[in-house]
């Protein structure tokens, strides 16, 4: 109303200016001249406000002619019929201008208010594709639609069976009848007729609930209800809260995907581990069975001289280490799987870790030469010390399954940024490139690896243990051959002072 | 027995070679052992042992490839280590030339035992063509085309007699499904192994004393059959 009154004084004002210019300054008393400056004023006014404005300008233009242009100037008597001719034609423009302009204005105003509402809902499905499968993903969907809308009411309700399952959000609470959500649904599966002229379908229905107005819009999946949205506050075009229904269906539609995938997925890697688990026995398991009921066997043989025993005794012992490890393994599994391992902290040398790793695998390292460069030898660190030795011993009897005997197996040791790192670099065939993407995948076997015994097991819990403690493990080839793995975990560190903190750590 | 009798065993698994090597000397044969495929084919080249026993799960070439490279030149018993689950891989080394399989784990007495019948085989080379074979009570008359148990001729249909004739001129053998329905019914008839089933039913209640139990034709479970000519 307020820019109104003020379109409506300017164009007074223009009027009143234009008589003062024509009949004070410049004397012009053509009446045709006025007539057409006036008519200019006129059409300006009403393409620019609404039709009263112009209705206004037009009555204030014509008094004017009349009275300071038309003769008898200083009169408003109209002598002539052609001055009612010209009244006439200014009404005329003011109301076929005013007219025109006002429905331009309001399309450009649906417009605008569209592209808002287009707006809103593309950034709604930028917030669906953002979503997880996660357990509460329809209330998120809720809040999301609650702000991007501005809505103080949204709720997204399902059928479950005989419950419904609702998720609610905005800064209202709005107790909804599940009766009406039935109705909305049983309608919406009876009709699906379009409405072209509120762009919806049909199925739309509005409540009042506690004296507020709430909409309900069935959501639908292609032509098959599944749910009903709800939504109260600010009024939103029927066109609008249809498709917004549709974002809300596929929304909806794209988590229950998500989560049968994730079902599917987890179904799926059970299955592998089930088939790699009984390859692994295959082998893992038959090989030292046979050896250890040969050796067993032998040794209860009377052909056996001391040394001979000796040997068979040792091939048991090994044998039974090896299955010992596999059951370990398959333990340590199980228990990373179930989330079952914590961490412990404590203070020690990292020396202390590698020692630990070594003596668990020793027997995988009878054969090889194992080397330990310390970079840092008076720091102290604060880990999980188990943890961080199984996790080592992996990559030890990894180094020690493809490298070769006679050649060193390095392990270094140093604290850099607030992480402990450990390198096991071996002198081995190295890792071929196709395998570095899925060396630390359960049960992944490189292609070269294959012809070596080994489960797939070793480096997917060395990587898992280390996540307990937010470690990381990677790969690397190294230039002149060989692999090298690095372990970083996040220590805390301190400085040993004395020479008896430091005999203290390492026993 | 004038030489020791030599075995070759291949297993890339250092604790089988340790726990079998010794057995095997034990009872007086000579042993060579390899860790791979390469391995054990320089040795075949170089001495050629008496019986092979070939792992099948070699770091470098495949177990049943190596039987078929033996084969090439050398016509020696080769006995397989192979895994309960893994039939495929025994019938492919078996249609490539092996002889007989032993399944881990294994028994040493079990190994032994097979390692006996083949060496047996060998040193008595009976294969016979032509003529009259016996085993046990069981006299197959290859020229006139007769069975006989003791002095009662059994009648076999010409089939039953191909399959009879067939497996035992492969004595103690394990002769795969497919190396039986190649040699009774030709080529074409591989993939038909319910003629074999068939024929082999008529057959045993015709020669077995117990068709239920059989003692000639014994059945080498998802792999094929064998004649064994002892208990």
């Amino acid at each position: 109303m307020t820019r109104d009154s003020i379109r409506l004084a300017a164009a007074l004002a223009v009027i009143a200016a234009i008589t003062l210019l024509y009949a004070a300054v410049l004397h012009v008393n053509n009446a045709t001249t006025v007539a057409m400056t006036f008519m200019l004023v006129v059409l300006v006014a009403a393409a620019t406000s609404r039709l009263l404005v112009a209705v206004v300008t037009s009555i204030a233009a014509v008094l004017c002619f009349n009275f300071f242009f038309l003769p008898p100037v200083g009169t408003l008597t109209i002598a002539d019929p052609q001055n009612w001719a010209a009244l006439i034609a200014f009404l005329a423009v003011s109301l076929v201008a005013s007219n025109l302009s006002s429905v331009a204005r309001a399309r450009a105003d649906e417009a605008m208010e569209r592209r808002d509402e287009v707006a809103r809902l593309f950034d709604l499905s930028r917030d669906v594709l953002l979503m997880t499968d996660s357990r509460d993903a329809l209330s998120l969907l809720a809040r999301f639609i609650a702000r991007r809308f501005d809505l103080e009411y949204v709720a997204v309700c399902q059928r479950r069976g005989e419950r419904w399952e609702i998720a609610e959000a905005g800064s209202l609470s709005i107790p909804v009848p599940t009766s009406q959500l039935a109705l909305v649904l049983a309608s919406a599966e009876e009709v699906l007729e379009f409405d072209a002229r509120n762009r919806t379908y049909a199925g739309h229905r509005t409540i009042t609930v506690d004296d507020r107005e709430v909409r309900l819009v069935p959501l639908r999946l292609g032509t098959k209800p599944i749910g009903v949205l709800a939504a109260a506050g600010r009024p939103v075009d029927p066109g609008s809260l249809d498709a917004l229904g549709g974002v809300v269906a596929i929304a909806i539609e794209r988590t229950q995907f998500l989560e049968e995938r994730k079902a599917a997925e987890l179904a799926r890697q059970s299955e592998e581990l089930k088939s790699a688990l009984l390859a692994s026995l295959g082998h893992d398991l038959r090989t030292p069975l046979t050896a250890i009921r040969v050796a067993a066997s032998n040794l209860q043989a009377s052909w056996l001289g001391d040394a001979e025993r000796r040997e068979q005794a040792d091939v048991v012992l090994t044998e039974v280490e090896r299955l010992t490890r596999l059951f370990e393994n398959i333990l340590d599994m199980a228990r990373l799987d179930a989330g079952a391992v914590s961490t412990e902290l404590e203070w020690v040398h990292p020396s202390q870790i590698v020692d630990a790793a070594r003596e668990h695998v020793e027997h995988a390292l009878s054969r090889h030469r194992l080397e330990t460069v310390e970079a840092d030898e008076t720091t102290l660190v604060r880990l999980d010390p188990r943890l961080t030795a199984a996790a080592l011993a992996h990559l030890l009897e990894n180094a020690a399954r493809y490298a070769p005997p006679d050649a060193p197996i390095t392990v270094t040791t140093r604290v850099q940024d607030e992480a402990l790192i450990i390198e096991v670099r071996d002198h081995g065939p190295g890792i071929a490139p196709a395998d570095l993407p899925r060396l630390f995948e359960r049960f992944y076997r490189g292609a070269q690896a294959r012809t070596i015994s080994g489960t797939g097991m070793g480096l997917s819990i060395a990587r898992g243990l280390l996540a307990v403690e937010r470690g990381r493990i990677w790969a690397e080839n190294c230039a002149d051959g060989g692999a090298q793995f690095t372990i970083a975990v996040p220590v805390e560190r301190k400085h040993m002072d004395t020479v008896g903190v430091s005999a203290d750590a390492r026993a | 027995m004038t030489a020791p009798a030599r075995i070759l065993l291949v297993d890339d698994e250092l604790s089988i070679q340790r726990a079998l090597a010794p057995l095997l000397r034990s009872r007086g044969y000579q042993v060579d052992v390899a860790g791979t495929g390469k391995g054990a084919l320089k040795i075949v080249a170089e001495h050629p042992p008496d019986v092979i026993v070939l792992d099948l799960g070699l770091p470098d070439i495949e177990g049943s490839e190596v039987c078929r490279r033996v084969r090439e030149s050398a016509s020696m018993p080769i006995i397989i280590l192979s895994a309960r689950g893994r039939e495929a891989d025994k019938v492919a080394a078996l249609d490539l030339g092996a002889d007989d399989y032993v399944t881990k784990p294994f028994g040493p007495e079990e190994l032994l035992a097979r390692i006996r019948v083949w060496l047996r085989r060998v040193l008595s080379e009976d294969r016979v063509e032509s003529g009259r074979v016996t085993i046990s009570d069981l006299t197959i008359d290859y020229d006139r085309r007769r069975v006989l148990r003791g002095e009662d001729e059994i009648r076999l249909t010409p089939k039953e007699f191909e399959l009879l004739a067939f497996m035992a001129r492969n004595p103690d053998r394990v002769m795969t499904h497919r190396a039986i329905l190649k040699a009774v019914w030709g080529p074409n008839a591989v993939d038909q192994p319910e003629h074999l089933w068939v024929l082999v039913a008529q057959l045993r209640k015709k020669i077995e004393r117990d068709p239920a139990a059989p003692r000639y034709l014994v059945s080498e479970p998802w792999v094929g059959y064998r004649l064994a000519t002892s208990d």
